[in-house]
């Protein structure tokens, strides 16, 4: 076989992959896929600036940032999300240990439920928290996603610490580390 | 056996070999690939779909190549290119403050795009222009095809 076949054939081959790859998701849509591709909502909580007020009711009674006087441990999560799938065991760790000193809030922040194809409902909130052990209070589902649109940012699942005072004073999304969490912790702790 | 050429063998199977793992790592996980490449919100979900299936299977073809040496010039102008536009996009992430996963070892990496994957992206880029200057380097299919 000579280069000139082989160039050919190349071509072909990249090419192919190509409108393999444009005509199957054409022929296949994948709501999966189709969810995944759509970047998040990017709310403007920033670092440093005071948290907006909020009152959800949880698996473990209402909760109101108002009131609360302890630091606050805020998650915006997506049931169909692997990452916050994962994350949870972290959170459960975390919630065993900070427990008694943070208040820990999970919320639901996605319009689409626990199979990636149908709209959120609370039932998949509810499997959510049994599948996966959940310890944590987890926030009712709003299908405004009032709260979850104010503090995404950047993707599921979304971890922001607000300290006693009401201060963001860590946001971040993504698997974090346990350890990182654990220091944002201690340090609102000081 | 000239030591230039020995490097660019090196870089060459190296370079090679890392894109087939970063690529096979992609296979089948479209969705958190397609959530990573979202998350830099420079591209239009319609153009997201289909390059969260068709870009693992591009990469590990082009460190095939690399490794196979064949087209060695070709595959590894592409590589440049294709690292340089990865460094470009995780600066503009960077540079926009956006919290974006760089996803680039698959759906199990969830290293945050900071500088550093920036300057690992150009010291690659760089590494896979040598080896375009340079090809194609021994023990590439290259130089047989040339000879026949």
């Amino acid at each position: 076989m000579n280069r000139r076949v082989l160039g050919i054939i190349s071509v072909v081959a990249i090419a192919l992959l190509v409108v393999v790859g444009v005509i199957y998701v054409k022929l296949h849509p994948s709501a999966q896929l189709q969810n995944a591709s759509v970047a998040p909502a990017d709310g403007s909580i920033e670092i440093g600036s005071r948290a907006p007020q909020f009152t959800i009711p949880t698996t473990q009674g209402p909760f109101d940032l108002n009131a609360e006087t302890k630091p606050v441990f805020l998650e915006i999560f997506a049931t169909w999300c692997p990452h916050c799938q994962r994350e949870t065991v972290i959170l459960n760790a975390l919630y065993a240990t900070y427990g008694t000193r943070v208040a820990f809030i999970a919320i639901p922040g996605s319009e689409t439920g626990m199979d990636g194809t149908s709209a959120e409902s609370p039932f998949d909130v509810l499997n959510f928290v049994m599948a996966f052990k959940v310890k944590y209070p987890i926030g009712e589902y709003d299908p405004n996603l009032t709260i979850a649109k104010l503090w995404l940012k950047g993707g599921y699942p979304t971890i922001a610490v607000i300290g006693e005072n009401k201060i963001v004073s860590y946001i971040n999304s993504g698997e974090i580390p346990q350890k990182e969490l654990a220091a944002q912790l201690d340090r609102a702790l000081k | 056996m000239p030591f230039r050429e020995l490097l660019v063998t090196i870089a060459r199977i190296a370079l090679g070999a890392l894109l087939v793992v970063t690529g096979s790592l992609k296979i089948g996980h479209a969705n958190e690939l397609a959530a990573a490449i979202a998350g830099f919100r420079l591209l239009h979900p319609d153009i997201i779909e289909p390059l969260a299936l068709i870009l693992p299977f591009g990469e590990v073809l082009l460190g095939a190549y690399l490794m196979l040496g064949l087209f060695t010039r070709v595959a590894a102008f592409v590589a440049t290119g294709a690292f340089v536009l990865y460094g470009a996009a995780i600066a503009s992430a960077v540079l926009r403050h956006i919290p974006a996963n760089c996803g680039c070892f698959g759906p199990n990496d969830q290293a945050v795009a900071d500088w550093p994957h920036v300057a690992f992206d150009l010291v690659l880029a760089v590494i896979a222009l040598a080896i375009a200057l340079g090809a194609p380097g021994i023990l590439a299919l290259d130089r047989r095809l040339n000879r026949s």
